[in-house]
């Protein structure tokens, strides 16, 4: 066997390293509109829903500016009645129908569910994408209603006015809500079945995030309520359409009728806006407070206890509509009786906060926001509850605070900490920590000065839906106009910095907020089937006093804690010290 | 609540042999004439009856017979297990909510509380 030599020229140059390939994520698995668009992934679906609800949110902001706008002149500063009416109507359709109930389910439901319990995806991925369809030609029939020519009828489409006088877009209006509610019902029903069927071993119904327990919640209203305003819609269109008395009294119907079926969804969609905020707000306040959630069977069972509450009391709407006296009695006991689970939650999320070591981040800054205006709206809903005193605040600016307190300062609120808690996760990027503190507060401090001079004007007498007040009310009216300008600096800061991150952002690993659910122990942005091996749950899911995630493996060191003296002897404050080795919690 | 059938091969997908217990289609047939029927004998009641004070009670027991069958041979609560029938009848449950409350405002409307 002959051994060739060869002889070797001058030493070559070293050749400079090839940059890693950038791991396999949802992200940039594929890049084409195609893949988006037919995309099944659970993952993009939430991101496509996030980006049409964004839409909707800056069109009815848009709405909610020209209202507040107008209203800052005792006659109307430039809108026509006519106008005002169209301008508030759409703001109302576009908020509630296109933002407020798809927003959570939607986006962080679709993102997060099957991460947090384990699950490659949710049970029907094709269900998943066509309910985005599904809702987005619902909004493209209720978008084309509002801008082009409007409804002048108010969200709740009160008939007779809109079954017989209206001569506004009423019927494409209503067909549009109508559509985009299959697609709720669809993503309740995914979601439930999900629940149900997809947990990881381990993931006992007591070891769910509660997160994950309002969601189910959410879906059972969104899967019982929604077909029943479905019918009643069509019966609007059908009456309105070819003249079969329903609901109007001049041709056999019924007016209080259409307000019962209308209502029996309408109010149960408050929960369906409300539960999976209060779920966000559980999952935050725990993490930045590093303590174990205060009574959690307590919290989880206080969602179903809202789900199933919040269709007993639908007629709190309609004490002065006309229902019987008797009536209104029941209902106005049961409307307080919803204060029960809804204090439990709060007593809970305070008793959580207690002896916790805090930091300020901004999904926290959100969440404790949420807690006091939650509070305040839940309160103010008592005042609206009890028979005397709606006599007096019905249809008043009142309400119109009341109802912005719960929805805007809760349910908006927690979807911004939502949004501010898992964009690291959901794109692997993190945003500027001081930009999002700062527009937390002006986001709060806006919402105040928003809605806390509407609690006073309509306390004495400003009623809703008026494009003129009297005099004496213009100081209010435009301390709530200045403050709506300051919301609306608030919303439009993470509209800047969020996509900004994107580009310029530091990259974060897989468990920025050293928090304890399985969707942080996957990697940031998350792989296409979002578990290499199926995750074993071992634990609870909020184990911060030990510091173990839900797989029983070490926390990483939390925010902040290179700055807090009481994290440097390596303990979480007084809920003990942090265990870095594998604990199993059965 | 449920007769017993025949039950299938037993899969992980059908564990309870629903799907290979396939439902007989003379018997499905039949219970769709009969729901075709009942739809008829609605129609005609409004149209040879009329508004009379036991109309719309009889219209509303046709509907429920009709709804009943649909979920009893086509929903194949038939073949349900216990936690199916108890999710049928929570549904039901929690229909009659709504129909109880906005039918006991509807009744006592014109109860007028004495000052």
């Amino acid at each position: 066997m002959s051994i060739a030599v060869t002889h070797r020229g001058p030493a070559a140059a070293p050749v400079p390293p090839e940059p890693a390939p950038a791991p396999v994520n949802y992200l940039n698995v594929s890049h084409t509109i195609w893949s988006w668009l037919f995309t099944v992934d659970h993952k993009r679906i939430g991101l496509l829903y996030l980006g049409s609800i964004s839409v909707f949110f800056v069109i009815g902001g848009i709405f909610a500016a020209l209202v507040r706008t107008n209203l800052l002149m005792p006659n109307g500063a430039f809108l026509s009645e006519d106008a005002y009416n169209r301008a508030f109507t759409a703001h109302g359709v576009m908020m509630l129908f296109f933002f407020l109930i798809p927003a959570v389910p939607g986006v962080m439901g679709n993102f997060f569910i099957p991460l947090m319990i384990g699950a490659k995806d949710l049970a029907f991925p094709k269900l998943n994408i066509a309910s985005w369809y599904v809702f987005m030609i619902g909004a493209t029939f209720s978008g084309w209603a509002v801008l082009v020519g409007g409804i002048d009828t108010g969200w709740t489409l009160y008939p007779p006015y809109s079954s017989r006088a209206s001569q506004s877009n009423v019927l494409p209006g209503v067909m549009g809500v109508f559509i985009s509610g299959f697609s709720s019902i669809m993503t309740g029903l995914n979601i439930m079945v999900t629940v149900h069927k997809m947990r990881a071993p381990g993931m006992t119904w007591g070891r769910l995030p509660l997160f994950v327990w309002s969601l189910y919640a959410t879906s059972l209203i969104q899967l019982l309520a929604t077909p029943v305003v479905a019918v009643t819609l069509v019966l609007l269109m059908v009456e309105r359409a070819a003249g079969i008395g329903i609901f109007d009294p001049s041709i056999g119907g019924d007016p209080i009728l259409f307000q019962h079926l209308f209502w029996f969804y309408s109010h149960p969609a408050v929960y369906i806006m409300i539960l999976p905020g209060m779920g966000v707000v559980s999952e935050v306040l725990t993490c930045f407070s590093r303590k174990n959630i205060f009574g959690y069977h307590a919290v989880a069972w206080s969602s179903m206890g809202i789900a199933v509450v919040g269709f007993l009391l639908w007629a709190h709407h309609m004490f002065v509509a006309g229902i019987s006296f008797y009536a209104a009695l029941l209902f106005s006991l049961l409307s307080m009786l919803v204060a029960v689970p809804s204090a439990i939650k709060v007593f809970n999320w305070t008793a959580t906060l207690y002896r916790g070591s805090i930091t300020f981040h901004a999904p926290m800054l959100l969440s404790l926001g949420f807690l006091v205006l939650f509070t305040v709206g839940g309160l103010t809903g008592l005042f609206l509850a009890t028979l005397g005193t709606d006599i007096h605040l019905h249809d008043t600016y009142f309400v119109v605070a009341h109802f912005h307190f719960v929805m805007v300062g809760g349910m908006v609120i927690a979807y911004m900490a939502a949004v501010h808690f898992w964009w690291p996760k959901m794109t692997g990027r993190m945003y500027s920590d001081w930009w999002s503190r700062v527009a937390s507060v002006i986001m709060i401090v806006g919402f105040f000065l928003t809605f806390v001079p509407q609690f006073i004007m309509g306390y004495h007498g400003m009623p809703r839906r008026y494009p003129n007040y009297p005099q004496e009310f213009q100081i209010l009216n435009v301390m709530s106009t200045a403050g709506s300008s300051v919301l609306g600096l608030g919303y439009l800061l993470p509209g800047i910095y969020l996509p900004l991150s994107l580009f310029f952002g530091k990259k974060v690993g897989a468990n920025p907020w050293s928090a304890t659910g399985l969707e942080w122990t996957t990697p940031s942005p998350p792989t296409v089937h979002n578990f290499e091996v199926t995750p074993i749950v071992v634990c609870g899911p909020y184990e911060y006093a030990i510091g173990v995630d839900q797989m029983g493996r070490g926390l990483p060191e939390p925010p902040g804690a290179q700055d807090d003296p009481s994290h440097r002897d390596g303990s979480t404050g007084p809920s003990g010290p942090m265990k870095k080795e594998t604990e199993v919690v059965g | 609540m449920s007769h017993p059938t025949t039950p299938g091969a037993t899969t992980p997908d059908d564990p309870h042999g629903i799907r290979a217990s396939a439902d007989n289609p003379g018997v499905l047939l039949v219970v769709f004439a009969c729901v075709l029927g009942l739809a008829l004998a609605n129609i005609g009641i409004s149209i040879q009856i009329g508004p009379t004070k036991f109309t719309l009670p009889l219209q509303l027991a046709i509907g429920s017979v009709q709804a009943g069958l649909v979920a009893y041979y086509f929903m194949h609560l038939r073949q349900g297990d216990k936690v199916v029938i108890l999710t049928a009848l929570s549904s039901l449950f929690w229909m009659g909510i709504l129909f109880v409350l906005f039918m006991g405002d509807y009744m006592t409307r014109h109860l007028v509380v004495s000052s």
